[in-house]
């Protein structure tokens, strides 16, 4: 158990490091990009004096390298700053955007588990057959749909040819909650190529257990068919799939600009992109921050889960 | 004759007995004993016919198991072993057309022990999880509230039958957290627990050293004794010949004779029964001398020099040795900090034109050793000295001479070929990777070796899947000779094949030895017969190299405790009088 240990350790003190590289790399890209937010301040008034004035103003005419470090001192203190164009703190804006993603990823996985791990299950029992070619051509056609395009396609259909659902949630706030209406679409955009990619694994995994001396054994003893496809096989099939899982959490939770923006949906993606056409370095940065930490902690733990799954594999890193 | 089951009682155990007759007819002799000792069968198979692909796999095949009774089907690799132990559990080949008939009495409960205990088990769940679900079953007429308790002390008790005592902590554990002896004790607790009349148990000993077999012996005489009827599907002749009742000899899917154990192994009538015993038959019986050695088993030494032999004197006419182990340490890591040392050679010598044996039980350090003297494991110290010279710790560092020069064939032949190119290509390519032959002359000699060493050409063109073990191992073999090594390293390479392909591979290995005057050869082996084979023998054993020396001396007279025990116990074996 210790092994367990030092290797939590190991890859928390990895992870610490990969989101200082993180924030270091996205403030030199910030950086690098034409303009800055005083020119973007200055919107159809681009006279050099007044931006000039504005940069004086929020201390942009400092250097780069004094800006990072002040911003990550502050940091130490839980500080993640205060926004260049609103004024407002950076963790606020995290705290508006973090509700409506959190949301959708919730909603999002809800249906995930179950639909990925069903028809997975469904397809790897009637390998070959009918009900497996369906599921399987189904899931690799959607797979192959990006978001943006599947996302027009159901705005098209389902909003405005049929009327049924709102096409985006403008006008609804951050109370996504109270108009469970506008969250169909993006919910079902967000799922459709996860739960092909989750599909698709724990077939091949169920097969290979399916096919195994052990799930024989368990069969010839009189284990009932459900019980050892679920409890028996399905824990074999699971490890790759729990990996697959985190990274589609990772993706939800870090906003999917391309959903968001779509539907308009006041999430951590739509915060992220207005907070880079503003050249709002300290929110890019604080968001930069978020999704390093999110995606350190949430593959940290698929493995701990992939290890408690295939326990002989042992753990390396 | 008596029946005690419903199910059994309308069999004639005359004509069940007859069906094996082919061309004797006075094999009812043996029906009137067995009545007399077992009761009624509680499992019978009658005329078993299983097609697949119009080929007929088992063919005519009758067997009964009998309470308390051990009842071997014996025959070589692919003979129909297998798919006639699990017509007993109801399983058969998928498309498989199946006529004649299998009747289990009593509900059919029959527990099934695979020759790997280990792919039985599910990697991902604790030991406990099927012996929950068998025993749930079972209590499923208590109250809600005793089942979980009652369930659970039906568990430990089957544990506990089934020779694991400390039932608690083995249950929270998983299947890779035990020893290979612990998951079969497992999966036979699963027979135990599911009250199982008929055992099955498929090669129980396959790749087991001696002292490990006859402990399996013990665990299976055992199960006998509670009066379960076990059904052993072996090609190992020392186990049947120690456990076996009942003895029924298939070939080619075909029931070539049957009868009692004993008569079997003293009078066989079928040729091919001799010929399976062939080689061993004359040291077989239980009048043999418990203490005598297995050397002088009538079987060819590896070389017919041995008759002028180097005992005592090493160096003899070999010369310098080729291969020198000089102080090796050798560890294993595990985690993160841990090394494990798991080997300490402080001396060994192989001279050319000499074999050697290095022997031992089940991780004693055997393959670790071979391992280093290949490059394969790195994590050693001390020295490897081809000619004098160090050899590179790792392959990666070693020229294509050097790495010529050191040739391995691995116990999984099977594994150790590309299954999506034909064999002869791959055989070829050492010469071409190694030597720096162009294609043609490559795959001419590859051709010849593969002939030489029993693999005609068309077979030669086949890819891996589509030969048998022996034919794989006999191709690995002509791949390594490719290279044109000093060194053959053979791991274990006639463990899990039948006794007839073994001695072909023995054969095999005794003619390279023969033939080719400067090709030393390690067999890296647990059976003592093989390693008797051998010119040299050092025995390790936990890691500890604690004997060496001519292999007669070693096997008659030997010096450490531990070779002593090891060659007891494989003559105890062998005598089929284990205690």
């Amino acid at each position: 158990m210790s092994g367990l240990r030092s290797f939590v350790a190991r890859r928390l003190l990895l992870g610490a490091l990969q989101t200082v590289a993180v924030v270091l790399l996205v403030f030199a890209l910030t950086e690098a990009l034409p303009g800055d937010a005083a020119v973007a301040l200055a919107g159809d008034q681009p006279d050099p004096a007044r931006i000039a004035a504005i940069r004086e103003a929020m201390e942009l005419d400092r250097p780069a390298w004094e800006r990072l470090a002040d911003w990550a001192a502050g940091l130490l203190h839980g500080d993640l700053g205060t926004s260049l164009v609103s004024g407002r703190p950076v963790s606020r804006y995290l705290a508006d955007g973090f509700g409506p993603t959190l949301l959708l990823a919730v909603l999002t996985v809800a249906l995930l588990v179950p639909a990925g791990f069903g028809l997975g299950v469904l397809a790897a029992r009637h390998a070959g057959r009918p009900v497996d070619r369906l599921i399987s051509s189904v899931t690799l056609a959607v797979y192959a749909v990006p978001e943006f395009a599947l996302g027009v396609l159901l705005v098209t259909v389902f909003a405005l040819r049929l009327g049924w659902l709102p096409p985006t949630a403008v006008g609804y706030g951050a109370d996504l909650l109270a108009h469970p209406a506008a969250l169909v679409l993006p919910v079902l955009v967000l799922l459709s190529r996860p739960v092909c990619s989750l599909v698709r694994l724990v077939r091949a995994g169920m097969i290979d257990a399916l096919a195994s001396p052990y799930v024989a054994q368990a069969r010839r003893y009189g284990v009932s068919g459900a019980r050892v496809r679920y409890t028996h096989a399905l824990p074999n099939a699971l490890a790759p799939a729990a990996q697959q899982l985190a990274r589609t959490v990772d993706w939800l939770l870090c906003g999917v600009v391309v959903v968001e923006a779509l539907y308009v949906i006041p999430g951590l993606g739509t915060v992220l992109l207005g907070a880079v056409a503003e050249r709002d370095v300290p929110v890019v940065q604080g968001l930069a921050v978020v999704f390093g930490v999110l995606t350190v902690v949430l593959n940290l733990g698929a493995d701990l889960i992939a290890h408690r799954l295939a326990p002989r594999a042992g753990v390396a890193a | 004759m008596k029946h005690e089951d419903e199910k059994g009682a309308d069999v004639d155990a005359g004509r069940s007995v007859g069906v094996h007759a082919d061309a004797d007819t006075d094999r009812n002799v043996g029906a009137p004993a067995d009545a007399d000792t077992g009761g009624g069968p509680v499992a019978e198979i009658r005329g078993l016919r299983v097609v697949v692909d119009g080929r007929a796999i088992v063919d005519g095949v009758s067997l009964r198991a009998r309470p308390g009774r051990v009842t071997a089907l014996i025959g070589a690799s692919g003979s129909g072993k297998t798919t006639t132990g699990l017509a007993l559990l109801g399983e058969y080949p998928a498309g498989a057309h199946v006529t004649g008939d299998v009747r289990v009495a009593d509900g059919g409960r029959v527990g099934y022990v695979p020759q790997h205990p280990a792919a039985a088990l599910n990697p991902a769940r604790r030991v406990s999880a099927l012996l929950t679900d068998i025993a749930r079953a079972q209590v499923r007429r208590l109250p809600v509230r005793q089942r979980r308790a009652a369930a659970r002390d039906r568990v430990l008790r089957a544990l506990a039958e089934a020779q694991l005592p400390d039932g608690e902590d083995l249950l929270r554990r998983y299947p890779h957290q035990l020893s290979g002896g612990q998951q079969q004790r497992v999966v036979l607790a699963q027979a135990l627990l599911l009250g199982a009349r008929v055992v099955v148990a498929d090669e129980p000993t396959t790749g087991q050293d001696a002292l490990t077999k006859s402990r399996i012996v013990e665990r299976f005489r055992a199960v006998a004794a509670r009066g379960i009827a076990v059904v052993l599907l072996s090609h190992d002749l020392d186990v049947v010949r120690a456990l076996a009742d009942e003895v029924v000899v298939l070939r080619a899917g075909r029931v070539v004779e049957s009868g009692p154990a004993r008569r079997v192994r003293t009078s066989p009538r079928h040729a091919w029964t001799r010929e399976l015993l062939h080689g061993r038959t004359e040291s077989t019986g239980p009048e043999e001398p418990a203490t005598g050695p297995p050397v002088p088993r009538g079987r060819e030494p590896l070389d017919d020099r041995t008759e002028s032999p180097p005992p005592g004197a090493p160096a003899g006419d070999a010369g310098q040795p080729v291969l020198r182990v000089r102080g090796l340490t050798a560890r294993h890591r595990d985690g993160a900090r841990g090394a494990t040392v798991v080997l300490r050679v402080p001396e060994l010598d192989l001279y050319p034109g000499r074999s050697l044996a290095v022997v031992g039980r089940s991780g004693s350090g055997k393959t670790t050793l071979a391992r280093c003297v290949a490059g394969l494991h790195r994590d050693h110290d001390g020295e490897v000295l081809l000619d004098g010279t160090p050899l590179p710790r790792s392959l990666r560092d070693r020229s294509p001479t050097q790495l010529a020069a050191v040739q391995y064939v691995f116990q999984d032949a099977h594994a150790a070929f590309d299954e999506h190119r034909p064999v002869v290509r791959q055989v070829a390519r050492t010469a071409v990777r190694l030597r720096g032959t162009d294609e043609d002359t490559a795959t001419r000699e590859a051709l010849t070796t593969l002939a030489g060493l029993g693999l005609p050409e068309e077979l030669a063109h086949r890819h891996p899947g589509r030969l048998s073990g022996g034919e794989l191992q006999r191709a690995a073999l002509a791949r390594a000779l490719l290279a044109r090594p000093r060194v053959l390293v053979c791991d274990e390479i006639t463990s899990g094949l039948d006794t007839l392909t073994r001695r072909g591979i023995l054969d095999v290995l005794t003619a390279l030895v023969r033939d080719r005057d400067q090709l030393s050869l390690v067999l890296i082996t647990h059976d003592l017969d093989t390693a008797a084979l051998a010119h040299r023998i050092a025995v390790l054993d936990a890691g500890e190299l604690v004997e060496q020396g001519p292999a007669e001396v070693v096997l008659t007279t030997p010096a450490h405790p531990f070779t002593a025990s090891l060659v007891r116990t494989t003559t105890r074996l062998t005598a089929g009088t284990v205690t």
